[in-house]
C-alpha cells in the first residue's frame, strides 16, 4: 500500500512540477516540490524511505529536465536521508526550523549547480544565484514549512523519533 | 498518526547510509555507465509518466483555452490568434524568401545548383516546462519511439525554438534558444557574417564572435548558418536589438530578440533530417502543409 502511495507520489509529481507549477510561479521562479517531498518523506517515514523516495524523485524529475542526473539524484536522495536523521535526533521540529533547513539545502544544491554549469563566468554565475538560486531557496523553504505545518497541525502526522 | 515511533532505527540507518555511500561511490567511479543505465531504465518510466503528464497538460490547456474564450473577448481573441499564426507563417516565408534571394544572387554566377530538399519534420506538442528553474526547456510529447534523438533541431514556422537534449521513449526535453547553455551557429542575413547564438540570463539571445569589421546594425535579421548542428541554413533565429562593441575586443556581439515567442509555444516541429537527406522521400513536402496556419 505504501509502495503504491510512493509510486503515485513520484508519478504525479512530474506533471505537477512541469505543467501546473509554472502557473503558480513568482517572478518566473517555481518551488522544487521534489526537494520538499523528499524532505517530508524522510522526516515522517525515516531515513531509508526518505532516501529511496528522494532517489526515485530525483531520477524521474531529471528525465524531464536538462539538468545533470547525478546532481538531482544526490540532492533529492541526500535530503530524504538527512531529513530522516534530523527527524530522529531533533527533539522538536517546527515549520520554521524545517523551512530554514530546506532553504539551506536548496541554496547549497543551487550554488553547486551554478558552479558546475559549463561556460559560465563569475558575473553570469552571480546573476544566476541572485535571480534564480536564492529566490528559489526561499520559495522552497516557505513551501516546505507550509506543507509541514499542514501535515503536522492539521492531519496530526508526527516525525519519526528514536525511543 | 503515521509511524510515529520506531524501536530499531540503527539497522535502518545503517542500511540507508550504506545505500547512499554505495550510490556515491558508483556515481563517482562509473559516471558514464550509471548515467547510461538510468537513462535506459528511464525509457519505460518516461512512457508511464507521460500518461498523467499529457492528461494534465490537456486539462490545463483546455482550462486556459475556455478561460480565454469565454471570459476574455471571444471574437477578438480568435481573430487575433488567426492573425498571429498568419504573421508567424508569413515571417517564416519572408525569411526563407530573403534567404533564397540572397542565395540566388550568389549562385547565379556559378550556374550549378545542388538540388535541395525540404527537411523531414515531426510535429510535436509542448506538454510541460523544465522541472527546475535552472534551465529554460520545454517537454515534448514525442520521444525516441517517434524517431527523435538528442541534438535534433526544433522549430516553428516562425523560426528556431531550440534543440533536443534528452529523450525517453515517449517524451523529449528541448533546450530553448534563450538558455545560456545553448549554442547555435548563426548568420547575419544582410552582411553574411557568422557567429554563435547563445541565450542570456534575461531570456533573450545574443550573437557572439561577430568579426569587428562587420557592418551589422539594429534590425538586422539573424538566421541559422547550417554549418554546425542539425539546423538547415536560413531558419530565422531573431532580430538584432543592440550591438555591443568594446574597445580592444577581438569580436563584437549583439543582443537578439528571438523570433519565436518562446513562452507561448504550443506546437513545434522537430527536424529529423536536414537538407539534402530527405531528397525524393516525399516527406519534406508535408512541411509546407504543416507550416501553413
Amino acid at each position: 500500500m505504501k509502495f503504491l502511495f510512493y509510486l503515485m507520489l513520484v508519478v504525479l509529481l512530474v506533471p505537477l512540477q512541469t505543467t501546473l507549477l509554472p502557473h503558480l510561479s513568482v517572478w518566473n521562479i517555481k518551488p522544487d516540490l521534489g526537494l520538499v517531498t523528499a524532505a517530508l518523506v524522510g522526516l515522517f517515514a525515516g531515513e531509508l524511505e526518505g532516501l529511496l523516495v528522494g532517489l526515485a524523485i530525483g531520477w524521474v524529475l531529471s528525465l524531464f529536465s536538462a539538468g545533470e542526473l547525478w546532481l538531482s539524484l544526490l540532492v533529492n536522495g541526500g535530503v530524504g536521508l538527512l531529513a530522516g536523521f534530523l527527524g530522529r535526533q531533533v527533539s522538536q521540529v517546527t515549520p520554521v526550523s524545517l523551512g530554514v533547513g530546506i532553504l539551506l539545502v536548496s541554496l547549497v544544491s543551487g550554488l553547486f549547480a551554478a558552479i558546475t554549469l559549463k561556460g559560465f563566468d563569475m558575473s553570469q554565475m552571480w546573476r544566476m544565484v541572485e535571480s534564480v538560486v536564492f529566490p528559489q531557496a526561499c520559495f522552497d523553504g516557505v513551501v516546505g514549512a507550509g506543507f509541514y505545518w499542514l501535515l503536522s497541525r492539521r492531519f496530526g502526522v508526527r516525525p519519526l523519533r528514536t525511543e | 498518526m503515521w509511524m510515529a515511533h520506531s524501536s530499531s532505527p540503527y539497522g535502518v540507518r545503517r542500511i540507508a547510509l550504506a545505500c547512499f555511500a554505495l550510490l556515491l561511490v558508483a556515481i563517482f567511479l562509473f559516471p558514464g555507465q550509471i548515467q547510461g543505465l538510468l537513462q535506459y531504465l528511464g525509457g519505460p518510466v518516461g512512457y508511464v509518466v507521460r500518461i498523467p503528464l499529457e492528461a494534465i497538460a490537456s486539462i490545463d490547456a483546455g482550462i486556459a483555452d475556455r478561460w480565454e474564450q469565454y471570459v476574455m473577448l471571444q471574437g477578438v481573441r480568435e481573430e487575433n490568434q488567426q492573425l498571429r499564426k498568419e504573421i508567424e507563417w508569413l515571417r517564416g516565408q519572408h525569411s526563407q524568401l530573403r534567404e533564397s534571394a540572397a542565395s540566388t544572387e550568389r549562385l547565379t554566377a556559378l550556374l550549378h545548383f545542388k538540388e535541395q530538399a525540404l527537411p523531414t519534420m515531426i510535429a510535436a506538442q509542448v506538454i510541460g516546462r523544465d522541472a527546475t528553474n535552472r534551465y529554460r526547456t520545454i517537454i515534448l510529447n514525442k520521444g525516441e519511439g517517434d524517431g527523435i534523438t538528442p541534438d535534433m533541431g526544433v522549430v516553428t514556422p516562425a523560426g528556431v525554438v531550440g534543440r533536443v537534449v534528452k529523450t525517453t521513449w515517449a517524451s523529449s526535453v528541448v533546450l530553448l534558444v534563450t538558455d545560456p547553455n545553448n549554442a547555435i551557429a548563426g548568420l547575419i542575413q544582410r552582411t553574411r557574417d557568422e557567429g554563435i547564438v547563445e541565450g542570456t540570463q534575461e531570456g533573450l539571445a545574443q550573437l557572439k564572435y561577430i568579426p569587428l569589421l562587420s557592418t551589422l546594425r539594429d534590425g538586422d535579421r539573424v538566421v541559422t548558418s547550417g554549418l554546425v548542428g542539425d539546423f538547415p541554413r536560413g531558419l530565422m533565429i531573431g532580430t538584432i536589438t543592440r550591438i555591443d562593441k568594446q574597445e580592444g575586443a577581438l569580436f563584437q556581439s549583439a543582443e537578439l530578440k528571438p523570433e519565436v515567442e518562446i513562452g507561448r509555444v504550443e506546437e513545434v516541429l522537430v527536424i529529423q533530417t536536414s537538407y539534402g537527406q530527405s531528397i525524393k522521400t516525399g516527406v519534406g513536402a508535408d512541411l509546407s502543409e504543416k507550416a501553413a496556419p
